[in-house]
C-alpha cells in the first residue's frame, strides 16, 4: 500500500494559476475525496497526480518517490474517467488487458488478471462485447476493471458516476465502497455529489479556487468546519447563515426583527459590536431547544420521512428548517423555531470560524 | 382536386429525377457501348452494342504499353495516397491535440493557401523541380501533393470528435504519442481514413495537368495522359479510346465500392 504527499503543488496555464499551492498527505489505503465547486481545480489536481498535466511547482511524492517528472504509466496509478474512455475498437477483454499486453506481460498472466477483475466486477458474460454494446453502468464497470487489472498502488477516479442515472449511481457507489474494502488500495476520488463524498470518504478535501479550504473526515467537516465556505458546502440542505451584531453574550439579528440569540460557549468570543455570521443547520432546529426565533412559515415541502419549511420574518432573509415531525406545519403559521445554542456556529467577517 | 395536384407533383419529381439519372448514367453507358463499336460507328452515334470489342482491345495494347502505363498510374495513386494520408493525418492530429499559442494563426495561413489555384503556382513549381533535377520523375509528382492542406483540414475537423480522454487513458496504459496515434487514433478514425482514401486516390488517379507537364518520356506516362493523347490524335480511334477510358475508370469505382459504407460514415463523423 502506498501513500501520497503533495508539497506546495502548483499549476499555471500561462499567466493563470489554477492550483495555488496544495499541501496534502494521503495515508496508505486511505479513501480520499476531492470536493468543491465547478472549476475549482479538482480534475486538474487529479490529472497532475496522474501525470497527465505537468506540475508547474512543488513536489509530488507517491510512496517515497518524487514523481513530478515520471511517465504516467510508471507512477503506479490507474485512472477511471467520467466518460469511461474505453477503446471503442476493442472488446471488453482487450480493453482490460491492453495495458498488460502493452507491457509485454505473458498471455496467461494477462488472462488471469482479466478474469480476476471480471470476477470482482461480475463482467464475465460481457468480455467479448464492444463498449458500444454495453449500458452506461456496464461501461463504467469495465473502466474500473481496466484500472484493477493493472494492480495500481493508487486509483484515481474523476467523477466516475456522474453520467449514470440516480438509481445506478447508488448501486455503483456501493460497488466502489466494496471494491475499496476488497482491494484495500489508496483511492483518490473526485465528485460533485455530497452523498458520495460523505459515504465513501475516509477523508474529504474541500477545495475552492485552487486552494484547499479544509481536510478532514466527513463528520469532522460537518460538525466542525473551519470557515463559512466549508460549512456551506458540506451538508444538505445548506446551512443557514444569519448576519448579526455581537451584544454581550448574544447576537442581535437585524434581518429578523432584531431578535437576539445566545452566542453559546466560545473560547475566544468576538469583540462587542463586531459583525458576525451565525450558522444554523436546518436540522438543528428541534423542539425543546434553549433558544428560539420567531418566524412565519412561507413554504412547506413534505418528503415523507422529513419536511422542509422555509420561514422568515416578514421581508427578511429566508431560513430552511428540516424536521422529521413537521407534517402539521402550514404556510402562514407563526412558529418559534427552537434550537440548541451549543449547535450554532459563529464566523467572523472574513468567514473564519470563531471557536 | 388536391389528389390530382399531388400526383402531378409526384410525376414532375420523378420526371426530374429520371432526367438527372439519365444524364449521369448515359455517358457510362455510351462508354461501354463504345468499347464494342468501331470508330466509324461511334461517330455515327450508334448506341447499340457491336462486335469490335476484341479488335479495340488488341489495337489499344498494340499502340500503348498498357501494363507499364497502368503500373505508373497505380504506383503514383497508391504511394501518393499512402504518403498523403500519413503526413496529412499526422498534421491534422497534431493541430487538434497540441495546444499552442500560434497554431490557429499557422492554420489560418495554411487555409489561405487553398485559395491559390494550381495554375498560379505551376510554373514556379516546375522551375523548382527543374532545379532539383526532378523533371520526369515520380518524385516530382508525389512531393507537392503529400502535405495536402485540404486533407489536413479534414483530419483536424474530424479529430475534434476524437475523445481526448482516450488519449489520456492510453498514456496511463503506457503508450507513447506515436503509439497512441497508431494503435488508438488510427483504428478509431478508420471511417475518416476511408473517406480520405477515396478522395485522395481519385484525385491522384485522375491527376492530369501536373503529370502532363512533368512526365515527359513515354515509359513514365500515366493512364490519364494516355487516354488524353489517344483522344487528341489526328485520327482518334474512338473505340480504342473507350476501352482505355473504361480501364481508367475501373480502379476508382472499385475503390469507391470497397470503402463506400465507411466513406459515408467518414463524411458524417466517424466517432460514435
Ligand atoms: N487547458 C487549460 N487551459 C487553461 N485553463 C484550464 C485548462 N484546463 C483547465 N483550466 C482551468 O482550470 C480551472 C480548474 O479546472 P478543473 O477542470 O480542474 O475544474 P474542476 O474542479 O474539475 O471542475 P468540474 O467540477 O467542473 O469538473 C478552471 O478554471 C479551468 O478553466
Ligand atoms: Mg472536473
Amino acid at each position: 500500500m502506498t501513500g501520497l504527499k503533495l508539497r506546495g503543488v502548483r499549476k499555471s496555464y500561462d499567466a493563470v494559476e489554477v492550483i495555488k499551492g496544495v499541501d496534502l498527505d494521503i495515508a496508505p489505503g486511505e479513501f480520499v475525496v476531492f470536493v468543491g465547486p465547478s472549476g475549482c481545480g479538482k480534475s486538474t489536481l487529479l490529472r497532475m497526480i496522474a501525470g497527465l498535466e505537468e506540475i508547474s511547482g512543488g513536489d509530488l511524492f507517491i510512496g517515497d518517490k518524487r514523481m513530478n517528472d515520471v511517465d504516467p504509466a510508471q507512477r503506479g496509478i490507474a485512472m477511471v474517467f467520467q466518460s469511461y474512455a474505453l477503446y471503442p475498437h476493442m472488446t471488453v477483454r482487450e480493453n482490460m488487458g491492453f495495458a498488460l499486453r502493452f507491457a509485454k506481460k505473458p498471455k496467461n498472466e494477462i488472462a488471469q488478471a482479466v478474469n480476476e477483475a471480471a470476477r470482482i466486477l461480475e463482467l464475465g458474460p460481457l468480455l467479448d462485447r464492444r463498449p458500444k454494446d454495453l449500458s452506461g453502468g456496464q461501461r463504467q464497470r469495465v473502466a474500473i476493471g481496466r484500472a484493477i487489472v493493472r494492480h495500481p498502488d493508487v486509483f484515481l477516479f474523476d467523477e466516475p458516476l456522474s453520467n449514470l442515472d440516480a438509481e445506478l449511481r447508488v448501486h455503483m457507489r456501493i460497488e466502489v465502497a466494496r471494491l475499496h474494502k476488497e482491494l484495500a488500495t489508496t483511492i483518490i476520488y473526485v465528485t460533485h455529489d455530497q452523498v458520495e463524498a460523505m459515504t465513501l470518504a475516509d477523508k474529504i478535501v474541500v477545495m475552492r479556487a485552487g486552494v484547499v479550504e479544509q481536510v478532514g473526515s466527513p463528520l469532522a467537516l460537518y460538525d466542525d468546519p473551519d470557515n463559512l465556505f466549508v460549512a456551506g458546502f458540506i451538508g444538505s440542505p445548506k446551512m443557514n447563515f444569519l448576519a448579526g451584531v455581537v451584544e454581550q453574550d448574544t447576537v442581535r439579528l437585524p434581518e429578523f426583527g432584531n431578535q437576539s440569540i445566545p452566542l453559546g460557549h466560545l473560547t475566544h468570543p468576538p469583540a462587542q459590536g463586531s459583525e458576525v455570521t451565525v450558522g444554523i443547520r436546518p436540522e438543528s432546529f428541534k423542539r425543546g431547544g434553549d433558544a428560539g426565533l420567531e418566524l412565519t412559515i412561507e413554504i412547506v415541502e413534505h418528503l415523507g420521512n422529513e419536511s422542509f419549511a422555509y420561514a422568515r420574518q416578514s421581508g427578511g432573509q429566508m431560513l430552511t428548517l428540516a424536521t422529521e415531525n413537521g407534517r402539521s406545519l402550514q404556510p402562514g403559521q407563526r412558529i418559534a423555531a427552537r434550537f440548541n445554542p451549543a449547535q450554532i456556529m459563529v464566523f467572523d467577517k472574513s468567514g473564519q470560524r470563531i471557536r | 382536386m388536391t389528389r390530382i395536384f399531388a400526383q402531378l407533383r409526384l410525376g414532375l419529381v420523378y420526371g426530374a429525377l429520371s432526367l438527372a439519372a439519365f444524364v449521369s448514367i448515359f455517358p457510362f453507358f455510351w462508354m461501354l457501348v463504345g468499347t464494342t463499336n468501331t470508330a466509324n460507328d461511334i461517330i455515327k452515334g450508334k448506341v447499340t452494342f457491336g462486335s469490335a470489342l476484341f479488335d479495340n482491345i488488341a489495337n489499344l495494347f498494340a499502340q500503348v504499353d498498357m501494363l507499364q502505363v497502368f503500373w505508373n498510374s497505380a504506383f503514383l495513386a497508391i504511394v501518393g495516397t499512402i504518403l498523403t494520408l500519413a503526413i496529412s493525418s499526422l498534421a491534422g492530429y497534431a493541430f487538434e491535440m497540441f495546444p499552442s499559442k500560434t497554431r490557429e494563426r499557422v492554420f489560418a495561413v495554411l487555409l489561405l493557401t487553398l485559395s491559390i489555384p494550381f495554375a498560379a503556382i505551376m510554373v514556379p513549381l516546375f522551375v523548382m523541380m527543374a532545379k532539383l533535377t526532378l523533371i520526369n520523375t515520380f518524385t516530382a509528382i508525389l512531393l507537392p501533393s503529400i502535405a495536402s492542406v485540404f486533407i489536413i483540414f479534414y483530419f483536424r475537423q474530424a479529430t475534434k470528435a476524437f475523445p481526448h480522454e482516450l488519449r489520456d487513458a492510453a498514456k496511463i496504459d503506457g503508450l507513447k504519442e506515436w503509439q497512441i496515434f497508431l494503435y488508438i487514433y488510427l483504428p478509431v478514425m478508420r471511417s475518416t481514413y476511408a473517406a480520405a482514401i477515396i478522395i485522395v486516390f481519385m484525385a491522384n488517379w485522375n491527376n492530369y495537368l501536373w503529370p502532363l507537364i512533368v512526365l515527359q518520356t513515354n515509359d513514365n506516362k500515366t493512364l490519364t495522359l494516355v487516354v488524353s493523347s489517344l483522344a487528341s490524335s489526328y485520327y482518334p480511334d474512338y473505340g480504342v479510346v473507350m476501352v482505355a477510358t473504361v480501364l481508367a475508370t475501373l480502379p476508382t469505382i472499385i475503390v469507391f465500392f470497397l470503402l463506400q459504407r465507411r466513406f459515408v460514415e467518414g463524411l458524417t463523423g466517424s466517432v460514435k
